[in-house]
C-alpha cells in the first residue's frame, strides 16, 4: 500500500471481520527481563523461580526486577521448589461470558516463598480442599511447554 | 484541611438498569442541569473547572477525556479526567480549590453499564496478561478467592455476609432511586446460585445506569450558592499493589481502606471514629465487602463485623447505620460513579432531605468507594454538616 492507495470498505480492512461486525482488541505484551527468565525456567526446567530482595527479607515470586518495597533492583534468583501452600481457592461456576460451566473448576491462590500463583487446582474434589494445604505444580511434558503460565498444567494436593 | 470546601450542589440522573432512550452525555447532561439548579441556578459559565470520572473501556470509545466538556457546560472551561471512582475525582476536585485559585468546581461520574455487552472481558483485561489472564477464566473468580480467604482469617459466615445482601436490600425500599430493593433473608441469599464459591449471586451487586454530579465551592463562595453547605473534613485514597501474586495481606484484608482510612481520620481530626463518625455509605459491591470494608475503616476490629451486624448495629435504626441508601447491593452498581452514590446517600442525609430514611441527629457521615475487581484501590471522604 502506498501513500496514492487507501482502504476505503470497511470489509477490506484485514482487522475487521464484517461477518460478525467486530475489531478484535489485541495487542502484544512483553513479560519483560525478568518474567522472561521466569518463564525460561519453567518451560526448559519446570522450575519455579522468584527473587529475593535481602533488605526486605522478600522473595517475590513469580519473579521480580525490582522490589516494591525498597526499590532496590534484584537480581538474587532463587529456585523456590515446585510445592506451596493453598493461600485461598474457589469454585468458579461461570464461563467468561457469564453462562454456566458444564463442569466447574477449581482455581486458586497458591503461596510460593512470598508469593501468589493463580492457577487451577486437579486431582481433587471440593470437599478435599482446605486453606493452609500443601499443593504442588503438575507440569506439562517438556516438548508441550511454551514458556507460559499454562506451561503448568495445574497444581495437585501433595498425598502425605 | 488548611482551607475549607463544601459540597453547595447536587444532581443526578434517574437510576436504571437500561437506558436505551439517551446517550451517557445526556444522562450526564440531566445531572448537571440538576446540580446547577440545586445551586441556585448557577451558570456553568461562572464555574472555574470540572473534574470528570470516567473509565475508556467502560464506553466503547477511547481518551474519554475527550468526550466530557459539552454535556458538564465545560467548553473551553478548564477540564481534569480522572481514571477511577467518584470519590477519587472528589479528593481532585477539592485540591483544586484547595489551591485558592478556583471557588467553583464540578465534579462528575456516571454508569453507562448497560451499554457493555461482555463486562467480565473488560475486566480481563485489566487483569496481568502474562500472570492471570491466560487460564481464561471469568475475572471475578478473584471475588471468590478472596472471600474465601476473608471467610477464613476473620471466622465470618457465609450467614452473616448474606444478612448484609438482606439488610441492603431491605433499606433500598425506602430509597426511590434504588433499582433493586426488595425484602429477602439469609436463606434467599445462601440459596441462590453459585458463582464463584463461596461467592453467590445474591452476594453481588448488579449493574445500574445513572450520572451523578456535584458542585464544589470555597469557603468564602460557598454561601453564595447553598443555605446548607456539606463540609469536606477529610479525605484520603490508595492503591495497593496491582498484582495479585503480591496480596498475600490483601487476599482477605482491604489494606487499601485501612490506609485511605487513616489519611481521612487524620485529617479530620478523629480518633474514635465509630463515635465520631455517625453513619457510613461504603463499597459493598460483594456482600462480603461491606463486612471487610467496615473493619479496614476501623468502625470495628478485625472478625467483629459479622457479629455487629448481628446485633443490629449497622441497620437503619442501629448505632451505627450502614448503608441505608441500600448501597451497591440495593441500589445498584454504578461503576465510576459508585463512591458519588455513597457521597450523595451522606450528602442527602446530612442536609436532612434523604426522605422515609431520613436518619435521625446525624451530623458527620463517612462514605468510601473500592474500585471492584481486580483493583486494591479505595478512596474515603469523611463529611459534616457542621463548619
Amino acid at each position: 500500500m502506498g501513500i496514492l492507495e487507501r482502504i476505503t470498505k470497511n470489509v477490506d480492512n484485514k482487522y475487521w471481520y464484517p461477518e460478525n461486525d467486530t475489531f478484535p482488541v489485541k495487542n502484544r505484551y512483553t513479560a519483560g527481563v525478568a518474567g522472561q527468565k521466569f518463564f525460561q525456567e519453567l518451560k526448559d526446567n519446570g522450575k519455579i523461580y522468584g527473587t529475593t530482595c535481602a533488605a526486605c527479607k522478600l522473595t517475590f515470586v513469580p519473579a521480580k526486577l525490582f522490589c516494591e518495597q525498597c526499590f532496590a533492583e534484584l537480581d538474587d534468583w532463587v529456585d523456590v521448589g515446585t510445592t506451596g501452600i493453598l493461600w485461598s481457592w474457589t469454585i468458579a461456576y461461570k464461563n467468561k461470558d457469564d453462562s454456566k460451566k458444564e463442569t466447574p473448576t477449581l482455581l486458586a491462590a497458591i503461596r510460593l516463598a512470598d508469593g501468589l500463583l493463580v492457577h487451577w487446582l486437579g486431582e481433587c474434589s471440593p470437599e478435599d480442599v482446605e486453606i493452609g494445604m500443601p499443593v504442588t505444580a503438575v507440569f506439562k511434558d517438556p516438548g508441550e511447554r511454551e514458556g507460559s503460565l499454562l506451561d503448568i498444567g495445574h497444581f495437585k494436593p501433595v498425598i502425605s | 484541611m488548611s482551607k475549607k470546601v463544601a459540597i453547595v450542589g447536587l444532581g443526578y440522573s434517574s437510576f436504571r438498569t437500561t437506558s436505551q432512550d439517551v446517550s451517557y452525555r445526556e444522562m450526564i447532561f440531566e445531572a448537571a442541569t440538576k446540580c446547577y439548579e440545586d445551586a441556585g441556578g448557577v451558570h456553568p459559565q461562572d464555574i472555574d473547572a470540572f473534574v470528570a470520572c470516567s473509565e475508556d473501556f467502560m464506553e466503547g470509545i477511547s481518551i474519554a477525556d475527550e468526550y466530557v466538556p459539552d454535556q458538564l457546560g465545560a467548553v473551553l472551561k478548564p477540564v481534569q479526567s480522572i481514571t477511577g471512582d467518584g470519590l477519587q475525582g472528589l479528593a481532585s476536585a477539592a485540591m483544586h480549590v484547595l489551591t485558592g485559585e478556583l471557588d467553583l468546581v464540578t465534579l462528575s461520574a456516571f454508569s453507562k453499564a448497560s451499554n457493555v455487552l461482555h463486562y467480565a472481558n473488560v475486566v480481563s483485561y485489566a487483569c496481568d496478561p502474562t500472570y492471570v489472564r491466560p487460564l481464561k477464566e471469568n475475572p471475578y473468580f478473584i471475588a471468590g478467592l478472596e472471600m474465601n480467604r476473608y471467610l477464613y482469617e476473620t471466622g465470618t459466615t457465609e450467614e452473616q455476609c448474606a444478612m448484609v445482601t438482606a439488610k441492603n436490600k431491605g433499606n433500598a425500599l425506602f430509597n426511590p432511586t434504588a433499582a433493586y430493593g426488595a425484602k429477602i433473608d439469609v436463606k434467599d441469599v445462601l440459596q441462590s446460585d453459585p458463582l464463584f464459591s463461596p461467592l453467590k449471586y445474591l452476594d453481588k451487586s448488579q449493574d445500574l445506569d445513572g450520572a451523578i454530579v456535584f458542585l464544589l465551592a470555597s469557603e468564602e463562595k460557598a454561601y453564595q450558592y447553598t443555605d446548607k453547605p456539606i463540609w469536606i473534613k477529610g479525605l484520603g485514597w490508595a492503591t495497593d499493589t496491582p498484582n495479585l501474586d503480591n496480596r498475600l495481606d490483601g487476599m482477605g484484608d482491604a489494606v487499601y481502606a485501612r490506609l485511605a482510612a487513616q489519611k481521612a481520620y487524620e485529617m479530620a481530626g478523629i480518633t474514635y471514629p465509630r463515635k465520631e463518625i455517625h453513619f457510613a455509605e461504603l463499597d459493598d459491591t460483594f456482600s462480603f465487602k461491606e463486612l471487610q470494608h467496615l473493619e479496614a475503616l476501623n468502625i470495628c476490629s478485625r472478625g467483629e463485623a459479622g457479629k455487629l451486624l448481628e446485633q443490629g448495629v449497622f441497620s437503619k435504626n442501629g448505632d451505627f447505620p450502614v448503608n441505608v441508601s441500600g448501597g451497591s447491593l440495593g441500589v445498584g452498581y454504578l461503576h465510576e460513579a459508585n463512591g458519588l452514590q455513597r457521597l450523595m446517600e451522606v450528602v442527602l442525609q446530612l442536609r436532612g432531605e434523604a426522605g422515609k430514611r431520613q436518619l435521625d441527629d446525624v451530623e458527620t457521615g463517612l462514605a468510601f468507594a473500592w474500585r471492584g475487581i481486580p483493583t486494591a484501590t479505595g478512596a474515603a471522604a469523611v463529611l459534616s454538616s457542621r463548619y
